[in-house]
């Protein structure tokens, strides 16, 4: 029995850009989004109310993110937001869910330092992908570390925890570039030449948005081989791999809490349904999962509760539990982050990540964690595969 | 471009794990909203009201809320040079409330309600101003006593070289060769000329 639309319909927020320099990974998690609350009203709603998608495009700035956020909570009967990508777009955000006293639920990797009761964080902090990814990377290529990254704090931050694990394995970081997020095909040139000019063993990439085409692309035309010095990331998912194409994504390393190739039934039913849903060519990717797990956490807990109204609804999504697709998640109320389940993908020769490492369990999240360590294994990753 | 980090702002940073905090707050909504937050941040907290007058062992942090009706008088752990941070609470900026905040010597300030955010900053603010004012104060204790040193060796020199009628030369080395003579150091040679010319000269 599918909710009736009605005056009774929870009207939800929904912010991610369709236009703009991160529009290619935001539209994936307002399809997640989308596709989440499209199934829960369709088994019922939230005891017989429909979900009602408030959609507004910030375009990938800041500012208009903090202005339709503010839309939103005031003009627009919203009390729960689903948005973000960039950090930036969330610190806008932050201050008027706070003022309001609305709930954003942010399904994003980010370089973590924060809290607030008005967040619920989905996507990975750095312990939940940055010692990972390093571990792999430097067991499986070498620690002499080429860092190329967008120009703003995600960048100088995952950095910062990445030099620091080199050196703690006596390795270098041969140097550290940045270039504008809006960087085009021409903006990479300086920097490849230079890497091939100093033969690192990996290369750590934190560009993101359109960007991160431009620089793989660079890197292929270039003639540097993936199999000898990958480029590792943590924000590169199928999304951009599908934007820059197989060629140039092939072989390289991303570090993330999912997937689209995760053996699982719930797995295979979340691709196959997002593919009815979107086309049989599109890729399911960490941003849209957390997205779309985030929704059903959100229903479920107002289930419980009955209302949307922040101050109820809070303590009912502490330590939530739901079956994502990437494994069984729990809201973490120490923090209102997420425990995920951190892997190690490839991308193989059809464009979609071959796990290589694989978590033994969930991690919790600890997002105010200053020093990393390699030492620490009680996150370690198994071996996945061949 | 990303500012560059200086090797103490660094090592501040990673020992923030091992610090114990203790917040001296009234056990309501905003104490224990701090409390919290600084568990997430990864120190050891303890949390007290009223302020007590002696702190519990190897605290390395207050976090102490000033209210106007609470006395602070009898705190025996403020602004000494072994006492701990003191990262101020306030809930008014009247001076009455300010005076007592730079009283007691706090290094950083955190406002009520207490939002998480500027919590870990004022905290790390707080431990480095408290460091560096440490160490001056003990670069200029050992300053003093080299400029006193220094004074006094002086002063010893120009009782020697009027009562002996010998140049300051002569007046040092005899000092020196006394100091060795007697397995002392030299400024202890210098502060007894010092004092016997005193007794000496007693009226």
């Amino acid at each position: 029995m599918a909710a009736g639309r009605d005056s009774d319909a929870v009207r939800v927020g929904v912010l991610f850009s369709q236009t703009g320099a991160t529009a290619v990974i935001e539209s994936t998690q307002l399809n997640g989004t989308v596709l989440a609350i499209e199934e829960i009203n369709a088994a019922g709603g939230i005891d017989g109310r429909a979900l009602e998608p408030v959609i507004h495009d910030p375009g990938s700035r800041p500012s208009r993110f903090s202005v339709l956020a503010d839309r939103l909570l005031t003009e627009d009967g919203v009390n729960v937001i689903f948005g973000c990508y960039m950090s930036s777009t969330r610190k806008a955000v932050l201050p008027v869910v706070e003022r309001r006293n609305g709930l954003l639920f942010y399904p994003t990797l980010y370089e973590g330092f924060e809290y607030s009761p008005n967040i619920i964080y989905t996507g990975a902090p750095p312990n939940q992908n940055s010692v990972q990814l390093a571990d792999y990377l430097i067991n499986e290529f070498g620690a002499r570390f080429y860092l190329v990254g967008s120009d703003y704090i995600y960048a100088y931050e995952s950095n910062r925890i990445m030099s620091d694990l080199i050196r703690e394995r006596n390795g270098a970081v041969v140097a550290e570039k940045y270039v504008t997020l809006d960087a085009r095909a021409g903006g990479f040139d300086a920097i490849i030449k230079d890497i091939k000019r100093t033969r690192p063993d990996v290369i750590f990439s934190t560009v993101v948005g359109k960007a991160t085409t431009h620089f793989y692309r660079a890197y292929a035309e270039a003639g540097l081989e993936p199999d000898m010095m990958p480029i590792g990331s943590l924000s590169t998912s199928e999304a951009e791999v599908q934007d820059m194409g197989v060629a140039a994504a092939c072989g390289h390393v991303t570090a993330a809490p999912y997937f689209q190739t995760i053996d699982t039934e719930v797995n295979r039913r979340f691709v196959k349904a997002y593919k009815a849903r979107f086309g049989a060519d599109k890729a399911t990717n960490m941003c849209c999962e957390a997205a779309y797990f985030q929704v059903h956490l959100m229903a479920n807990a107002m289930r419980k509760v009955g209302t949307d109204n922040t101050d109820i609804l809070r303590p009912a999504l502490m330590g939530a539990e739901y079956g994502a697709p990437q494994g069984q998640v729990r809201i973490d109320p120490d923090n209102n982050h997420t425990y995920l389940w951190p892997r190690v993908g490839r991308v193989d020769d059809e464009g979609l990540f071959a796990m290589v490492r694989g978590a033994l369990r969930a991690v919790k999240p600890d997002p105010y964690l200053v020093t990393h360590s390699l030492d620490d294994w009680s996150a370690k990753l198994a071996t996945v595969g061949s | 471009m990303r500012p560059k980090s200086s090797r103490s702002s660094n090592q501040l940073l990673r020992s923030l794990r091992s610090l114990r905090v203790l917040v001296a707050h009234p056990g309501d909504r905003d104490g224990e909203e701090l409390v919290r937050h600084i568990q997430r941040i990864g120190c050891q907290v303890q949390a007290i009201w009223p302020p007590p007058a002696v702190l519990p062992p190897t605290m390395d942090v207050v976090f102490l809320a000033v209210r106007p009706d609470v006395s602070l008088d009898h705190l025996e752990w403020i602004d000494g040079d072994d006492d701990p941070v003191v990262v101020a609470i306030i809930d008014y900026e009247n001076p009455t409330v300010l005076e007592a905040v730079l009283d007691i010597g706090a290094m950083a300030v955190v406002g009520a309600p207490v939002r998480p955010f500027g919590v870990l900053t004022n905290l790390v603010v707080a431990l480095k101003a408290h460091r560096e004012s440490r160490e001056q104060r003990q670069r200029i204790r050992k300053l003093d006593g080299k400029l006193n040193g220094i004074r006094r060796m002086t002063k010893a020199k120009t009782i020697l070289m009027e009562s002996r009628g010998v140049s300051e030369e002569e007046a040092y080395k005899t000092i020196r060769d006394q100091a060795m003579a007697r397995r002392v150091a030299t400024e202890d040679i210098a502060n007894a000329i010092i004092n016997a010319e005193g007794l000496l000269n007693f009226e």
